[in-house]
């Protein structure tokens, strides 16, 4: 799936005098596309006509098996892709009422057209044909004009001896858009279009263009070499694409280097449908092979809105046959009607016994856990493409022997939707670090959950060494353990607090008596010494690229340091702090400028975020730390400090 | 070609059907099942065929062998009968007063050795024999309700008007792969529409019969040897032609054209057409519901498919009018050895809506 293509066209050879070596790479792309979901070319629009100019030149598309295609394909003529061999050709979206022009320029030996099944009233230039009007071979041109009447999913192709052109490659999609007035915006909605109508509206960052082809690689090869027989009664398709790439290249970005010529990506990404992510995800699909394919979408049903770019009454699918020529557009809702969780709703079957488990070529995308958003354990190994706990479900034709490249299964015609965790992906704290006082009970595993299970962590406690005076500035301990070793910070003898000013870390501490309200007094030899705060670190894991980081947590503070249950404390309340570190600001002081939080909130990471996560040897990590402090010390009792639950929410890239 | 005709019009050629009208005086039934009262009249129609040899001549005068149905001149004597590729068209017309009921009687001229089965899905016999051996003939008749104009939506009914496809079952789908199937249109009392609804009326009627042909198993000695799984059709026909000698299709802007597709070949076939939507208004002679517009609809083998375009002016995408093809791209005629498909001016499944 990772391999590199490095092909130097022919016509480059043939370019007399051109010493300048193109890159490989020219992903026929607009600047600033998305990775994923479906990408529009530009073209010209001014004064209600949108302009796009193409080529039908060759190339070749790579498939999952180390093949190479020839191909026939319309390409972009505009810069900057600049006639750069693409399959399947550019996605044109215009709006609806503009008038639409194609330009045509024909580099193959043969004359080329294109035709519009679903728009009425084109209009066509060029050289005579069977079905339009054609732009005669090795460079001819012709026109197309129409206007865009109805909103859609519409595909376009040769109308030019299809039975070889089209196979070969020279199709490509047409969006219409709806205008505003079938689409009036709606403020409670402001991030989203319609496909249709209003009745069809869709999150704006969710949309995704899945068109199907085959390829015959016997007839693809007669064409290229000019001989042998293309006998379309024979064709046996082996390689079978979604956006003009087979399984599991349709996994990679929109762009990916690894596919010069196919720039279209396929991965269908979304999030749980929950209060504040109702809108649908809109799929739209076209079929511009010459086989019908049963497309089958695993996960929730999908719902089918318009057929061949008209509204049609809704029907849920899990299983649909998209006929040759055919568009169908869906909505999807992913609604997580179980909402499983390891903690509140755990699965009631245990997971299946890794021994009874093939995990296929040692690569899942499986997160090790069945829950999403957690990540588990994977037999060593097992390498997992899982980022977050994200689940991922196959969408593929059901034709099975479409589910394959050259009969070898898994891949062809098959794309993975991905349903992240609600809000994202969140990650539970890998690691925790006291700096600040003395594990009484619990774990870094208590943290994952919202439950009863608690992180608790005791003022640190020592006892001095001599008897002290009311007067005395130094004082000398029993140990400076799970003491902080660097800052001022406030202890308690008896009735008494005092502030740590110097010594931090040794046994020999000089302090500042009768501090916060408290009078100083006399201590004898062996009196007990408590910090007045609790500090404790939790360390979580980002994958790389992870952005819009957001810290929640939940935490009590609890009258006791002894007891199993929370004695809740009414007066004095301690205040925990969480603070985000800086890992460009060294140390403890990184991790003071964070804002405040009481014991329960969610924190969005400052900018630049790139602060906040590790890199070198703390590469990726996210440190967090719980300052809890007790700062009324006039009726001082025990306090400890219970994390509840702390994770980091992100999305991932 | 009409295989039925009113009391009173001349005798043509290929009619051969006679119609009588029986008075029924039916028992009451409690409830009152039929349309408007308690007794009815019904009218009788008969069509006879045969099943026979013969021959049809494809784009580049190849001529192949079939089995198709022929309308003897004289019934049950299949000398008077020609095989057609697709067999005739069968037409019957529906009372909006009283039932119908259609008899075939069909004559098995095929050589000896070869049963005829009739067939016709969707419709549903009155009880007798299924099959038939050679020189003989097989009756089957079945009851069409009375057909009041009703209006939309329209509910389907059994045996009631619609698109048909015909044909013999026989030697386990050899027979039709022959090219025993044909079209049977039966007609709501109203005329120019496709069911009693008035959102099913239409100014031209299209039916389109689609298959393929593989003349190495039509002309194969004896059929039943040929090894089907070698079978390989290079003839894409629609109404038994391919291009260019399909029929075109002849509508002024603004008509409104029933296409009847009949899928009566192997493979399910997706039909494309340019520059309008067609919609879809009925399958397998069932009125839909939720009628929608399609541009490239499959129609499933063996199953029948009424959709009705309007026709837009202004001309259509090429100067022959607006295209109607197979989109699974059999557009080439006989077998293919060079690099490019033949011919290269397009055939096979291809016809056009056209101006007149």
């Amino acid at each position: 799936m990772a391999r590199r293509t490095v092909r130097l066209g022919l016509a480059l050879a043939l370019a007399a005098g051109s010493a300048v070596l193109i890159p490989a790479h020219a992903n026929a792309l607009p600047a600033g596309f998305p990775k994923i979901g479906m990408v529009c070319t530009p073209g010209t629009a001014a004064g209600g006509t949108h302009t796009f100019n193409l080529t039908a030149n060759t190339g070749y598309a790579d498939t999952p098996d180390g093949n190479s295609v020839f191909m026939w394909g319309y390409a972009n003529h505009d810069a900057p892709d600049n006639d750069h061999f693409q399959t399947p050709g550019p996605v044109l979206c215009v709006t609806e009422g503009e008038t639409v022009v194609v330009n045509l320029t024909n580099t193959l030996p043969e004359p080329a057209s294109i035709v519009f099944p679903g728009q009425t009233g084109v209009t066509a230039t060029g050289s005579a044909g069977l079905l339009t009007a054609e732009a005669p071979a090795n460079g001819g041109t012709a026109s197309y004009s129409f206007t865009a009447g109805h909103p859609g999913t519409y595909l376009y192709q040769s109308g030019s001896d299809q039975a070889k052109q089209v196979e070969m490659g020279l199709y490509g999609a047409l969006i219409v858009r709806p205008n505003a007035t079938t689409c009036p915006p709606d403020p409670q909605f402001p991030d989203t279009n319609c496909a249709y109508g209003a009745s069809t509206r869709y999150k704006s960052n969710g949309e995704y263009l899945l068109l199907l082809a085959e390829i015959d690689p016997v007839l693809h090869h007669a064409v290229e070499i000019g001989s042998g027989t293309y006998d379309l009664n024979a064709r046996r398709a082996r390689y079978f694409t979604v956006n003009g790439r087979a399984f599991p290249d349709t996994l990679q970005d929109n762009g990916t280097d690894i596919q010069p010529n196919q720039p279209y990506g396929a991965l269908v990404r979304l999030q749980p449908n929950t209060a504040a992510n109702t809108q649908p995800t809109l799929i739209r699909m076209i079929n511009a092979g010459l086989l019908n394919h049963p497309f089958h979408p695993h996960g929730n049903h999908t719902t089918e809105i318009a057929q061949d770019g008209r509204v049609v009454p809704r029907t849920e699918h899990f299983g649909e046959t998209i006929g040759s020529g055919q568009t169908l557009d869906y909505l999807i809702r992913w609604d997580d009607t179980d909402q499983w969780n390891p903690a509140s709703n755990p699965l009631p079957v245990p997971q299946p016994n890794y021994r009874n488990l093939t995990f296929k070529d040692g690569n899942t995308f499986y997160s090790g856990s069945p829950y999403l958003g957690y990540k588990g354990t994977l037999p060593t190994g097992t390498v997992s493409q899982n980022i977050c706990g994200e689940w991922y479900f196959p969408w593929h034709s059901h034709a099975l022997n479409e589910f394959s490249n050259f009969d070898e299964g898994f891949g062809g015609m098959a794309t993975l939707l991905r349903v992240d965790p609600p809000g994202g992906c969140f990650g539970a704290p890998t690691a925790t670090a006291i700096v600040g006082g003395t594990l009484k009970s619990g774990s870094v595993a208590a943290l994952a959950f919202d439950d009863s299970s608690y992180y608790q962590v005791n003022p640190k406690t020592t006892t001095t060494t001599a008897n002290r005076t009311a007067g005395q500035t130094t004082l000398p301990v029993a140990s400076a353990a799970g003491f902080p070793a660097s800052g001022d910070y406030y202890i308690r003898i008896g009735s008494e607090v005092l502030r740590v000013t110097g010594g931090q870390g040794t046994t020999t501490w000089t302090v500042a008596r009768g501090q916060l309200g408290t009078a100083a007094a006399s201590h004898p030899n062996g009196s007990v010494v408590t910090a007045l705060a609790n500090d404790w670190y939790a360390t979580f894991g980002l994958p790389a690229g992870a952005a819009n980081l957001k810290v929640t947590y939940k935490g009590k503070n609890c009258g006791t340091t002894t007891l199993t249950t929370c004695t809740a404390l009414t007066a004095n309340v301690p205040q925990q702090t969480v603070k985000v570190c800086n890992w460009t600001i060294a140390g403890a002081a990184g991790c003071s400028s964070g804002t405040s939080a009481d014991v329960s909130s969610t924190w969005t990471l400052p900018s630049p975020q790139s602060n906040y996560v590790g890199t070198g040897a703390y590469k990726g990590q996210v440190r967090v730390l719980v300052d809890t402090q007790r700062w009324t010390g006039t009726s001082p009792t025990p306090f400890s400090t219970w994390g509840n639950f702390m994770k980091i929410v992100y999305d991932a890239p | 070609m009409i295989g039925r005709e009113d009391t009173g019009r001349p005798a043509m050629r290929a009619i051969a059907v006679t119609k009588s009208k029986i008075l029924l005086v039916l028992a009451i039934i409690a409830g009152g099942l039929m349309y408007g009262g308690s007794t009815a009249s019904a009218a009788t129609t008969t069509i006879n065929l045969c099943a026979l040899p013969g021959t049809a001549t494809l784009t580049g005068a190849v001529t192949v062998n079939i089995w198709g149905f022929g309308i003897p001149t004289t019934p049950g004597d299949c000398s008077t009968a020609t095989a057609s590729l697709p067999g005739p068209q069968l037409d019957v017309t529906m009372s909006a007063t009283e039932t119908t009921t259609v008899t075939f009687n069909v004559t098995n001229a095929l050589p000896a050795g070869h049963s005829i089965t009739f067939e016709i899905p969707g419709i549903t016999f009155d009880a007798g024999a299924a099959d038939v051996g050679p020189g003989a003939t097989l009756t089957r008749s079945f009851t069409a309700p009375a057909s009041p104009p009703v209006p939309p939506p329209a509910p389907g009914a059994a045996n009631g008007p619609g698109t048909y496809l015909y044909g013999s079952g026989g030697d386990g789908g050899r027979q039709q792969a022959m090219g025993l199937y044909g079209a049977l249109i039966v007609r709501p009392s109203t005329a120019g529409r496709a069911y009693e609804s008035a959102a099913t009326a239409y100014d031209v009627e299209a039916p389109l019969v689609l298959s393929a042909v593989d003349p190495d198993f039509n002309n194969a000695a004896d059929p039943m040897a040929f090894d089907m799984h070698s079978y390989r059709a290079t003839y894409w026909l629609i109404n038994g032609k391919a291009y260019p000698d399909t029929t075109g299709i002849t509508a002024a802007a603004g008509a409104r054209v029933l296409m009847r597709y009949l899928n009566a070949g192997y493979d399910n076939t997706t039909m494309m057409l340019l520059g309008m939507h067609e919609h879809v208004v009925a399958k397998d002679a069932w009125p839909l519901n939720n009628a929608y517009d399609a541009i490239a609809d499959t129609i499933p083998a063996g199953a029948t498919e009424d959709a009705i375009a309007t026709v837009p002016g202004g001309g259509g995408p090429s100067g022959s009018g607006f295209p109607l093809f197979n989109r699974q791209l059999h557009l080439t005629n006989g077998d293919q050895a060079g690099p490019s498909p033949t011919p290269s001016a397009g055939g096979g499944m291809l016809t056009f809506v056209h101006y007149p």
